[in-house]
């Protein structure tokens, strides 16, 4: 009982509330938004019955005359929702299918009743049938430095339909599911000219935006479940004979999900000082091993190459088939992965979600940029980190896929979703991310960005790039950086490398890339070799044959087919094995390279290296007198043999 | 032992057979040259002069396939079209060379003949393509009876252990693989029953086949597992050499064709043993004719 005792005391004292440390020494960022959480899972109503005590503190020099908060999980209440209206679909009618957030209770620590307050309000659209953002105008606004307090009692009915969060059957992931404070932008922050809440409605292609915020979570569940947070685990005690409670702690982080599912395996590792846990089905043991190699690599790469990963813990949560709606999905220190029973080896695509999904904890948990308005900031740029990370760990040409007949580098499909999309021209990144065209969000947000950070790579090399995004890290960390942001740190990173060797700044490669929607196609359209003067002439008096001075001359021609402008590097080849290196500025629409008293002109290749990764058709960049044919025997033959090999087999 | 026997007869048959399944193999190879030569003639111009043939060396590149833009569209449309239109004309003209391939090797003793070959096709054309379409679809049938029904079923139950699906589907296709082998021997016995009976009678032949299946099953069943099991592994060891194998010489290109081609020739061979092996058989267990009969007594 003593023991027992001292336990407690210890655990109240690690847990001794929002504005002391327990996990880093230090705070990692502002304490703006503080959430202490009491749940309790009820599996039969598939519902997470929340008692909640938050605060904001208005860190600004405004006074603020209310406060805003998302209520997410209203948008599987019904296909009404603006969630629901843009995603198409249903999230059924059934009571145990829908999702929802009732407020049971909402007080400040006054006592004051802000229930009759509150009122949904419809930021983005006007959608009055949405209810996922409330605002509450308080009694008294709230001056600079003053702390909100409230007290809130809700109940959060989880959806059937797993969209990132739900429930299947006992599997359960809890993830939007508290009201969460909006992030009050002052004037002068990221593109405010007056200060207000930024409180998006939830949209079907959109994600998050929040301040980092400190959570003590209680979790109370059956005995038999098996629990993952984005939090540190701090004690455990029994309820009762069939239930538990677990005290979760978790810092600085942008968001806070959990899971519950008795059929998990629980696995750890450790990379240096983080602890990674592992939640995994039971039947996929097989999977284990790649997916504590996947994130170790991510974590040395993030290290070496943009910032050390500041938390001492990490959870992998890779969902059961039947669940693989919450599948690859971040929450900063807690992700969930996506692998599946004997997916071979030679396909990455379980290594590719956890590098992927893990570098979130930088692209909007680190550095916490607004994933409603600029979505390339968090997803675009992690997919370029990932892809990367893809490539150098797992093969260059082999990234992604890495079979006998076919390998294919996790780059590459970036670049041919967007090189080969019928709608890459139609908006560019700079757009809100519900605003996207028919089907352009993942295309523009995902694969265009990775696409011209690759292009920019080959423009300013990788070791400039890296410095980039260490100073990137440098500068923003535990902040909101803006698009804006982001340029100048890539200016200024530039400037000091190579000085004014690209211009003042490279606000003329951003312009073209990420505000911009005009396509790169440099080609080369012939190449001319001939003599000048060739012929022989006849001596009349003797009546000998003699040669004139004669010259030969090689011309390579090249066009700009494009809108866009980048420098490019040519090269050209002779037949006698000479090359001659070229750079291009790339400006002009045509471009010829003439040669006087070389040899004939063998073959032209433009961007020899494929730096320019935006050239959206990599085949016209080059020419040569003499195409080697064998690839295309070899094509063929191949196909022949398919072909004989399939009819016999299908016949009788 | 009978089996045994039948599998050296049959290997007999089909190697002196060897000229009809030239045949076999040389119609084969027209009719899918007329699906690739185009399309390697589409990607000819669609890389044009480009030296970019050069990322092609180490096999397929994805990003200059898909950067032949709308030609890879078309490449890949003319593709799946020429899939299906090689599987039927094969449907048909498998019926028709079967039909002399067969009655090539219903002997041990006869010598082959290309004008008997052609007349034999012919003749026995039409019940060799009903047996073919008969079984065709009952394997068709089976296949989405023993493998999409009880796949639908698992997947639609959720079940959170995931190793049930990947059971059930090991084991329908295992147990798909054995049933469709009762039905493969039907087929030949029908067509080695056809060959012999002068008049083309197909319902007649498949009521051999069956009756011959069922009533012989010990002996003809066993057989046709050891026949596929062995085509199973040549197929597999095909595929894996010419996967791998890539050649950056025209040299090489040609050896790689030469190659292909004559595994190609084996593996019809190899069928061509399974109607050789299937038609002995059947001659075994036939009783004999009553005046051969008579002179071994």
């Amino acid at each position: 009982m003593r023991k027992l005792f001292f336990i407690i005391a210890f655990l109240l004292s690690l847990s001794g509330g929002v504005n002391s440390q327990v996990i880093n020494k230090v705070p990692l960022s502002p304490r703006i938004t503080g959430y202490t959480i009491n749940a309790k899972l009820n599996p039969k109503a598939k519902s997470v019955e929340g008692i909640m005590e938050a605060f904001w503190v208005n860190q600004t020099t405004e006074t603020v005359p209310d406060i805003q908060l998302h209520l997410y999980m209203n948008a599987f209440k019904s296909c009404k929702s603006t969630f629901y209206k843009e995603s198409g679909g249903t999230p059924g009618k059934d009571p145990i299918d829908i999702g929802h957030v009732d407020i049971k209770s909402f007080t400040s620590k006054d006592g004051t009743d802000f229930l009759p307050l509150v009122r949904y309000i419809h930021p983005d659209n006007n959608d009055k049938s949405d209810s996922t953002v409330i605002e509450v105008m308080l009694p008294k606004p709230a001056k600079p430095g003053d702390t909100v307090a409230v007290s809130i009692s809700f109940v959060t009915k989880l959806p059937s339909k797993i969209r990132r969060t739900g429930y299947n059957g006992d599997f359960f992931f809890v993830g939007q599911w508290f009201p969460k404070f909006g992030v009050y932008e002052p004037a002068g922050m990221r593109y405010r000219n007056i200060g207000g809440w930024n409180c998006h409605q939830f949209h079907a292609n959109s994600e998050f935006y929040s301040d980092h915020s400190v959570y003590d979570v209680k979790i109370t569940v059956p005995k038999e479940y098996v629990v993952g947070t984005g939090g540190m685990l701090l004690g455990e005690a029994d309820v009762d004979a069939n239930t538990k409670v677990q005290t979760w702690r978790a810092e600085d982080i942008v968001d806070f999900a959990w899971t519950a599912w008795p059929g998990y395996a629980v696995f750890t590792d450790k990379w240096r000082n983080v602890n990674i846990r592992l939640l995994i089905p039971k039947t996929r043991l097989e999977q284990v091993g790649r997916q504590f190699t996947a994130i170790k690599n991510t974590l040395e790469y993030f290290d070496k190459n943009v910032g050390p990963y500041p938390w001492p813990h990490v959870t992998i949560v890779d969902p059961p088939a039947y669940a693989s709606g919450a599948g690859g999905m971040e929450y900063t220190t807690l992700f969930t992965s996506e692998s599946f029973y004997k997916i071979p080896g030679s396909i990455h695509l379980p290594e590719m979600v956890t590098v992927h999904e893990f570098g979130h904890a930088y692209f909007m948990g680190i550095l916490a940029s607004n994933e409603f308005e600029e979505p390339w900031m968090d997803e675009g740029i992690n997919s370029f980190l990932e892809e990367r990370i893809m490539d150098h760990y797992w093969g260059e040409n082999s990234g992604m896929i890495d079979l006998p007949m076919l390998k294919i580098s996790d780059e590459s499909i970036s670049r041919i979703s967007y090189a080969r999309s019928e709608n890459r021209q139609v908006v560019s990144n700079n757009e809100y991310s519900w605003n996207y065209p028919y089907g352009t969000y993942g295309m523009v947000t995902y694969q265009k960005t990775a696409t011209w950070l690759y292009t920019l790579m080959g423009i300013i090399g990788e070791d400039a790039t890296n410095e980039v995004f260490r100073e990137y890290y440098k500068r923003w960390a535990f902040k909101h950086p803006s698009g804006k942001d982001f340029v100048n740190v890539v200016n200024d990173v530039v400037k000091r490398i190579y000085g004014d060797k690209y211009g003042p700044d490279m606000n003329w490669f951003f312009d073209q890339t990420l505000y911009g929607t005009g396509i790169c196609d440099y080609k080369v359209v012939g190449i001319v070799n001939n003599w000048q003067n060739p012929k022989i002439k006849k001596d009349i008096t003797s009546g000998r044959s003699m040669a004139i001075d004669s010259l030969n001359k090689s011309v390579a021609r090249l066009e700009r087919a494009g809108d866009l402008i980048f420098p490019v590097d040519v090269l050209v080849h002779f037949i006698d094995g000479k090359e001659i290196h070229e750079s291009w500025d790339g400006k002009s629409r045509f471009k010829d390279y003439t040669y006087y008293g070389e040899k004939n002109i063998l073959w032209v290749k433009i961007d020899p290296d494929f730096k320019i990764r935006m050239d959206v058709d990599i085949i016209n960049n080059s020419m040569t007198e003499n195409p080697d044919r064998v690839p295309l025997r070899r094509f063929s033959d191949k196909i022949i043999s398919f072909l004989q090999f399939f009819i016999s087999i299908v016949t009788l | 032992m009978k089996i045994f026997k039948a599998l050296d007869s049959g290997c007999h048959r089909s190697l002196k057979a060897w000229k009809g399944v030239l045949v076999f193999w040389f119609i084969s190879l027209c009719l899918v040259s007329m699906v690739a030569l185009p399309m390697k003639g589409v990607m000819k111009t669609g890389l044009g002069q480009s030296a970019i043939t050069e990322k092609l060396m180490n096999g397929l590149n994805t990003e200059v396939i898909s950067d032949l833009g709308i030609l890879s569209k078309g490449l890949f449309r003319y593709f799946f079209t020429g899939l299906m239109i090689s599987f039927l004309l094969w449907l048909l003209i498998n019926a028709f060379i079967t039909g002399g391939l067969f009655n090539s090797l219903k002997s041990n003793e006869e010598k082959f003949n290309t004008g008997e070959f052609f007349r034999a096709s012919a003749r026995n054309f039409l019940p060799f393509l009903g047996i073919t379409l008969i079984i065709g679809t009952i394997l068709f049938l089976l296949a989405l009876i023993l493998i999409a029904v009880p796949m639908q079923g698992v997947i639609s139950t959720e079940n959170p252990d995931e190793s049930v699906p990947w059971l059930i589907l090991i084991i329908s296709i295992s147990f798909y693989i054995l049933v469709s082998q009762i039905f493969v021997l039907v087929a030949d016995y029908a067509r080695a029953w056809q060959v012999k009976n002068e008049k083309p009678d197909l319902f007649r032949a498949l009521r051999f086949g069956f009756s011959r299946t069922f009533s012989r099953f010990l002996s003809s069943f066993p057989m046709m597992l050891i026949i596929w099991l062995i085509q199973t592994l040549f197929v597999l060891l095909v595929f894996k050499i010419i996967g791998i194998w890539k050649p950056t010489s025209g040299i090489g290109v040609f050896g790689l064709f030469l190659l292909s081609q004559v595994l190609f020739y084996i593996r019809f061979l190899l069928k061509a043993w399974r109607y050789g092996s299937v038609t002995s058989l059947k001659e075994l267990n036939d009783p004999l004719p009553v005046s051969e009969a008579t002179v071994k007594i």
